[in-house]
């Protein structure tokens, strides 16, 4: 009888040991072979290992399967170039989606919500094999097909005395040679440059220097649209404003501390390499008009996809479309000009 | 004698004599305590979302403090699996003892016995606390060492020596089981002197002998004397709380160590985790590096220094106020009572000020255990931020006026007049107004 | 004769439990007698918070009762969040993102406000603390102490008066 109770209390301590035992890995096993095509994919902060996966295979027109989760703070997961609505990975908790791609390619997945300074590091590829259209290539950024610079020092030859109006600058539109309000030409000068060349016609020469800034700035608000420069805002609030600041006055919380961005240093070999692998900086105060207004369409689009040498600033070429890039750099813009008529913000 | 022997029932002496429940009980918390190391080791690192952090740190230490403790002085002992496996090697037996056990059944070292390594534990706790409490994976380990260390402890030395005098926990329980309201002792002692064979002793798993047992520090509640004894001698006795502390109790000076610990823990525990000081969080947190070391200083001088030299003054300016002059170690030993309802309470209202705002988390952990997406009992994703209510606060400052107040009348108990408690209830007073401050002001 | 145990009973209750249940008032009347707020008068206020791993600068804030205040939440590395003790009043804000919301400090006491949002180890002690007006709690919680140690104290007096009645 001992004997048989002693076998019982040892059947029952193995028994229960046994179900602690099966619930996690039984658990792992029955998950796994109910679902095999299932990616799990962790999101980390870089300083802890980014993405679980930097690379995922794909096929054209297969459903790819992501089982997402956070291992420390809030992430997000969006494709570039995609309006794949973005996704909130809570830590603890998470999320699938479905994915599927009809073109082969090299797709970019991105966090999305800042997650530390190196925020913007936190990307992987998607590789989607198979037949069809593969991705059209990334047209060659304008800058480098003009031969521009981007490093280069760009301060303003000229600057306003006081904030230029655009609405104000409308009146004198019809004194404007053609290639003033000319696309291109938008493109590749800088405000400033353009003023110069302004200011050199005869035609405007009764035109204080005041006006012509606003005819500049009206210029420039003439390229744009309401819409684009609330989706230049939007974007810049999310991806920007960590760093250039709420304000656009370079003093956002991700560049504390950082020494001044100091035009004459731009190459990475003059910077120490920081904590974060390459020298960093804080961005220049877009409200004050030698920066912004030195700095032409082109130039601002390259920084924007290409990022800076040695200053941290991240590229952004696999994530922004060109119509994205062309809104951002849009609002940008009016942190120096005043588009009152375009109700920004 | 105010004293309700639960043995007088019929059904409470079947339960307490019958080696089932609590033998089922055992098995239970020993695979609870397996799953919950390979949840820490194996689950989601993020602590919200995993079985061992809040298991440990909110559901089972809230149901330490607020209920084992404080209702059944140490009974968490008796259902414990920590010395489990290794004492059914030294059993040779699971359900019972049967006489072939393995293990070299060696006396615990004169020099080590006490509170003493207890006291060292749980400064060392509080060191790492910051770590152990926030990461799955450090609380796995620290569970497995333990674990380890209990069943390599059963097999070189006799008996329970690693819960009697390593065990951290052990430690506080034991110290607050002797203002507990449960105590075993012997029905009637004539009936003992007259038993020569003293199988209780020998049945005891921590080596204590139930006719001499004055306090109930080192009784796990284990109840294998009730079970034994020949003559049915045994009692469990619902008792008042308070009643190990006495003016005729005897105490020693590694008791007055281990209170003392406590009492800097609860405040060191309380700045770290509940006060809103950013820097010493992630001072407690960086280990090895300066800010910590120097929090780790702050903590040892604390524990070892202001505290003890606050209520060595107490105990001195005591003693010599007292009709009757003592030594200083005298002093220290027996007024080191009034250390023990006075911790009780400041642990149990510091307990509430964090566990009340995390409960939620225990039910969405049950529902998900491993922070895999699971969801068991469709509780998962449901815990929220929580916040202390009125009721938490007011509640928190009631018990440390209850411990204030405790404290107050045992060392009123234990001098011979009202003069030298005094001294005695000015400390437990700053250390209550500290108490005060840190969870409330 | 016949009528006085009634009478004697209830006397000698009284006479027993008279310190006790003056004690009980007492503890009653600490713990939840109303108390007079001072009259500083509601104001406008403007309260930018830093939210950073793992604390809130500034951690500590004091404030009238009755004041309007505006909070600014700013994270300066990842998602935080910011909730209130004791007020319906959250906030969540992303870094680059100021999040603004206003409450009204309608309540007196000292408020804990935390992280709601997970933003790592140390998040669920990511803590800061709001104090309207004076601490009455902390005043209540200390005048409880004070009644602790003088209840403790109390019977002293019975021994010796009894003593002094039992000599024949």
């Amino acid at each position: 009888m001992l004997v048989k109770k002693e076998t019982l209390a040892r059947f029952l301590v193995v028994g229960l040991v046994l179900i602690a035992v099966v619930i996690p890995f039984g658990g792992q096993w029955l998950s796994g072979r109910n679902q095999p095509a299932i990616n799990e994919l962790h999101a980390r902060m870089p300083e802890n290992g980014g993405w679980s996966m930097d690379t995922i295979q794909a096929k054209v027109g297969q459903p790819l399967h992501l089982h997402i989760t956070s291992d420390d703070v809030v992430h997000g997961f969006t494709i570039g170039k995609s309006d794949q609505p973005a996704l909130e990975i809570l830590p603890g908790e998470y999320v699938d989606t479905t994915l599927t791609f009809d073109r082969p390619g090299k797709y970019t997945f991105y966090c999305n919500r800042w997650c530390g300074p190196n925020h913007w590091r936190m990307r992987g590829t998607i590789e989607v094999s198979g037949t069809g259209t593969p991705l059209a290539l990334d047209p060659q950024p304008l800058y480098l097909k003009l031969g521009i610079d981007i490093d280069s020092p760009k301060a303003a030859e000229a600057i306003p005395s006081k904030l230029a109006s655009a609405d104000r600058g409308a009146q004198f539109a019809r004194l404007l040679p053609t290639y003033a309000v000319e696309r291109d030409t938008y493109l590749s000068t800088s405000p400033a440059k353009l003023w110069l060349r302004l200011r050199a016609e005869s035609a405007l020469a009764s035109l204080s220097d005041q006006d012509l800034w606003e005819a500049v700035a009206w210029i420039w608000q003439q390229q744009t649209t309401t819409e684009a420069i609330a989706t230049g805002q939007k974007l810049y609030v999310t991806n920007c404003a960590a760093c250039h600041g709420e304000t656009g006055k370079g003093d956002g919380v991700m560049v504390r501390g950082l020494p001044v961005w100091d035009a004459g240093s731009h190459t990475s070999g003059d910077m120490t390499p920081q904590a974060t692998g390459e020298g960093r900086v804080s961005p220049p105060d877009f409200t004050d008009p030698k920066h912004l207004l030195g700095a032409s369409p082109v130039l601002l689009e390259g920084k924007i996809i290409r990022g800076g040498m040695g200053t941290g600033m991240p590229y952004w070429g696999p994530i922004f479309t060109t119509p994205q890039i062309e809104a951002l750099v849009s609002y940008l813009y009016s942190f120096a000009w005043g588009y009152t008529n375009l109700q920004v913000k | 004698m105010t004293r309700l022997d639960l043995t007088c029932f019929p059904w409470a002496k079947t339960l307490l004599r019958s080696r089932w429940p609590q033998f089922l009980l055992r098995a239970i918390t020993l695979a609870g305590f397996v799953f919950t190391i390979l949840a820490g080791l194996f689950g989601s690192v993020v602590g919200s979302h995993n079985f061992a952090i809040i298991f440990v740190w909110i559901a089972w230490w809230t149901a330490l403090k607020l209920f084992f403790i404080p209702f059944g002085g140490r009974s968490w002992c008796s259902i414990c699996p920590i010395p489990m496996p290794g004492e059914w090697l030294q059993h040779g037996g699971i359900l019972q003892p049967r006489g072939k056990g393995i293990g070299l059944d060696r006396r615990w070292p004169h020099f080590l016995k006490g509170s003493w390594l207890q006291a060292g534990g749980f400064l060392l706790v509080g060191l790492f606390g910051a770590v152990t409490l926030t990461s799955a994976s450090v609380t796995a380990v620290v569970l497995l060492a333990i674990i380890v260390l209990a069943l390599v402890l059963s097999l070189v030395f006799e008996r329970r020596s690693f819960c009697n005098y390593l065990c951290p926990i052990g430690g506080f329980t034991g110290l607050y089981a002797q203002a507990g309201p449960v105590e075993v002792r012997v029905k009637d002692a004539d009936v003992c002197a007259g038993h020569s064979e003293k199988t209780c002793y020998s049945a005891c798993p921590w080596g204590q002998y139930p006719l001499a047992l004055k306090s109930s520090a080192n009784c796990g509640l284990c109840m294998e004397c009730l079970r034994v004894c020949p003559t049915d001698n045994i009692a469990v006795n619902l008792r008042p709380w308070g009643s190990d502390l006495g003016p005729k109790t005897k105490h020693r000076l590694d008791e007055a160590f281990l209170g003392l610990v406590m009492l800097a823990s609860a405040l060191v525990d309380s700045a770290v985790f509940l006060g809103p000081w950013g820097q010493l969080k992630s001072a407690a947190y960086a280990i090895g590096s300066l800010p910590w070391l120097l929090f780790a200083g702050v903590f040892l001088v604390a524990a070892l220094g202001v505290l003890p030299g606050l209520y060595a003054a107490a105990a001195w300016a005591a003693g010599r106020l007292g009709p009757s002059k003592t030594t200083l170690q005298n002093a220290l030993a027996h007024y080191s009572q009034v250390l023990v309802p006075l911790g009780l309470m400041a642990w149990i209202a510091f307990t509430i000020s964090f566990a009340f705002t995390k409960f939620s988390y225990v039910l969405a952990v049950v529902s998900d255990p491993l922070g895999w997406g699971w969801n068991l009992i469709g509780m998962s994703g449901t815990a929220w931020v929580g916040q202390a209510t009125s009721f938490s606060l007011l509640l928190q400052i009631v018990l440390l006026a209850v411990g204030l107040f405790w404290a107050s009348r045992v060392a009123r108990r234990i001098t011979e007049s009202a003069r030298p408690a005094m001294p005695l209830i000015a400390f437990s007073g700053i250390f209550s107004l500290g108490m005060l401050w840190l969870l409330i002001g | 004769m016949v009528s006085q145990p009634p009478n004697n009973t209830a006397k000698e209750h009284w006479k027993h439990w008279r310190w006790t249940f003056l004690f009980a008032v007492s503890a009653l009347l600490i713990l939840f007698a109303p108390l007079p707020l001072p009259g500083a008068a509601p104001a406008d206020r403007h309260i930018r918070i830093e939210a950073s791993m793992f604390q809130f600068t500034p951690g500590e804030l004091k404030i009238n009762p009755g004041d309007r205040v505006t909070v600014e939440l700013v994270s300066t590395d990842v998602v935080h969040g910011f909730s209130l003790d004791g007020y319906n009043f959250e906030l969540k804000a992303d870094p680059g993102q100021t999040a603004t919301g206003i409450f009204v400090a309608d309540k007196a006491g000292d408020f804990r406000f935390r992280c709601s949002v997970a933003c790592g180890n140390l998040h669920p002690f990511m803590i800061g603390k709001l104090r309207v007006g004076p601490n009455f709690l902390l005043a209540r919680g200390i005048g409880l102490g004070l009644l602790a140690v003088i209840v403790a104290l109390w019977p002293l007096r019975k021994p010796s008066t009894h003593r002094l009645r039992s000599r024949p």
